[in-house]
């Protein structure tokens, strides 16, 4: 079945540049995937039109058998919940502890006055200490986010992510800032969200062999086209250097 | 080889700034104002006017103003209330000007507010900060009549359009990430101003609204006496217009003195704390 289906998507900033052309692919449930491309191929810009946190100017995108482009705001507020978000640079309010961070991914459930005043139920805080120590955090639960390591800052960000009770999350970059340890403490995070717990994962990603060992399936973006479509092994050495533009082993030696 | 876009001056060292307009023009407006002020030097006039007397009454009156300050016609407790009654005009017109400065200036922030309220806003309070402090109390003692009321109002007024544009600028300086954040998880607007905006900029919220009571703690100070407010400004007015009690002028001056000292103090402390880059003012 498929979680996601996206058609004939287009979209363009600016008048005089098409960034996405023509987009097509489905994810099925439980399914992790990775996007690579060069930078500025258009990877967030794509991830960002999943959620409309960009509007989109052509094609559809149906979620979960819902299309995204005709939600109204209420909709849109209903689908974000049940799609999580991951950042490049974590994006947690840093003078907030850990756990409050955490508790941020309950808001799409929330009317502005619980919100406003802060109001958390049992359930809600159990769960958000139950994440925090399934990522092997917990023990920072009280400290600001300010002091923690960017590994550390991600999980709390995954943790964010993952209280919202998501279908798909979606993650940009998640690697892009962390030393290869931590890395891989992430990219296990996030393969085991989608073994483990069925949370359909599309990430982007800049390693191509991070993408290799962890994907089920592999997207490639090129100036905003689909490229490639298909699995780690079907990914050989001529189709990265088609996705690239390039051959990778000059870019080392360069 | 010569790269085209290093700038040169005429004799061949390299510029290293960009050389705009602004620059020439903060140089020449300089330049023509030290000649200015030389010059007025030159027109003054000087009739009647004996230096050596001259400085050595205002010396005297120095003297005894400062060095031998009593109290004539109140006493100690007196200047304590009336100086509490000049901090309670202050603090009044900072705190309710905090509150609205807050709410508007979450109109006002280009990354909370449509692009229109916040110009329409914007202008608004540029033109009331444009008008001096002093002409909004009189202003409203057209309607209040000259009181504590006007001077409150006045304050309250200007205190908003400076609270305004600090407030809005350290909105606008939130991360751009955390509101993707607390968008994509679904949280509306005002989610995202209580557990994004706010937590990020308490401090400086906290700190500019001091600074705001330290200026207002002055201006307070003059308003007792322009605008018949009350509080020690107007003790200090009637002092040296009314009785011309010189000792008492002085002591009048030692509690502002001390006051307005204690405030810069703690401002000083938070603005440490606070802004540890920008120590400028
Ligand atoms: N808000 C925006 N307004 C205008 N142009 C934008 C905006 N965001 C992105 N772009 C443009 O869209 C193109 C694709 O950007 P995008 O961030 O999606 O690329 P990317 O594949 O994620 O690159 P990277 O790997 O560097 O993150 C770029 O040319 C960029 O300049
Ligand atoms: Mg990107």
């Amino acid at each position: 079945m498929s979680l996601l289906t996206v058609e004939g998507l287009g979209k363009s900033y600016t008048a005089d540049k098409q960034i996405l052309k023509n987009i097509n692919f489905e994810i099925k449930a439980g399914e992790f995937v990775s996007i690579i491309g060069p930078s500025g191929a258009g990877k967030s810009t794509m991830l960002r039109c999943i959620n409309r946190m960009v509007e989109f100017n052509e094609g559809n995108i149906l979620f979960n058998q819902q299309d995204v482009g005709s939600l109204n705001k209420k909709g849109l507020r209903k689908l974000r919940t049940n799609i999580g978000m991951v950042f490049q640079h974590y994006n947690l309010v840093p003078r907030l502890t850990v756990i409050e961070n955490v508790l941020h991914g309950r808001f799409g459930y929330k009317t502005t006055f619980q919100g406003l005043l802060g109001r958390y139920t049992e359930e809600e805080k159990e769960r958000a200490f139950y994440l925090l120590e399934k990522l092997g955090i917990h023990e920072h639960a009280y400290k600001r986010c300010d002091q923690l390591s960017g590994g550390q800052q991600q999980r709390v960000g995954i943790c964010r992510a993952l209280i919202q009770e998501p279908k798909l999350v979606l993650c940009d970059e998640p690697i892009a800032s962390l030393d290869p340890n931590s890395s891989k403490i992430i990219m296990d995070h996030l393969k085991s969200i989608s073994t483990e717990m069925g949370i359909t994962c599309l990430v982007n990603l800049h390693q191509v062999e991070v993408a290799q060992h962890y994907s089920d399936r592999i997207i490639g973006l090129n100036n905003g086209e689909i490229v490639f479509n298909g699995t780690a092994y079907e990914l050989t050495q001529e189709k990265i250097n088609h996705i690239y533009g390039t051959k990778t082993k000059d870019l080392i030696i360069a | 080889m010569e790269a085209t876009y290093i700038k040169r001056k005429k004799d061949g060292r390299i510029h290293i700034m960009s050389g705009n307009k602004g620059d020439i023009v903060l140089k020449w407006t300089i330049i023509i104002l030290a000649i200015l002020t030389v010059v007025a030097f030159l027109f003054f006039n000087y009739a009647g006017l004996e230096l050596g007397s001259a400085i050595r009454e205002t010396a005297y009156n120095l003297k005894v103003m400062f060095l031998e300050p009593t109290l004539n016609h109140f006493d100690l407790g007196e200047a304590f209330y009336q100086i509490g009654i000049t901090l309670g005009l202050a603090f009044l017109a900072t705190i309710i000007g905090a509150v609205i400065a807050f709410f508007l200036s979450l109109m006002t922030a280009a990354n909370l507010a449509p692009v229109w309220v916040s110009r329409t806003v914007r202008v608004f309070v540029a033109i009331i900060r444009a008008v001096p402090t002093v002409l909004w109390v009189l202003i409203f003692a057209i309607a209040a009549g000259l009181g504590s009321e006007a001077a409150i109002l006045g304050m309250l007024f200007h205190s908003i359009a400076y609270l305004v544009k600090a407030f809005s600028e350290a909105f606008e300086e939130v991360d751009k990430g955390i509101f993707e954040a607390l968008r994509s998880t679904g949280a509306n607007w005002w989610h995202i101003v209580k557990s994004g905006v706010l937590p990020s900029t308490f401090t400086y919220l906290l700190s500019w609204t001091f600074l705001r009571f330290e200026i207002n703690f002055g201006v307070a100070v003059a308003m007792g006496a322009a605008a018949g407010a009350g509080g020690i400004g107007f003790e200090l007015f009637m002092a040296s217009s009314f009785y011309f009690d010189l000792r008492e002028v002085g002591f009048i001056t030692y509690s502002i003195l001390i006051i307005a000292f204690l405030l810069e103090v703690i401002s000083t402390r938070l603005k440490k704390r606070y802004f540890p880059a920008t120590t400028t003012k």
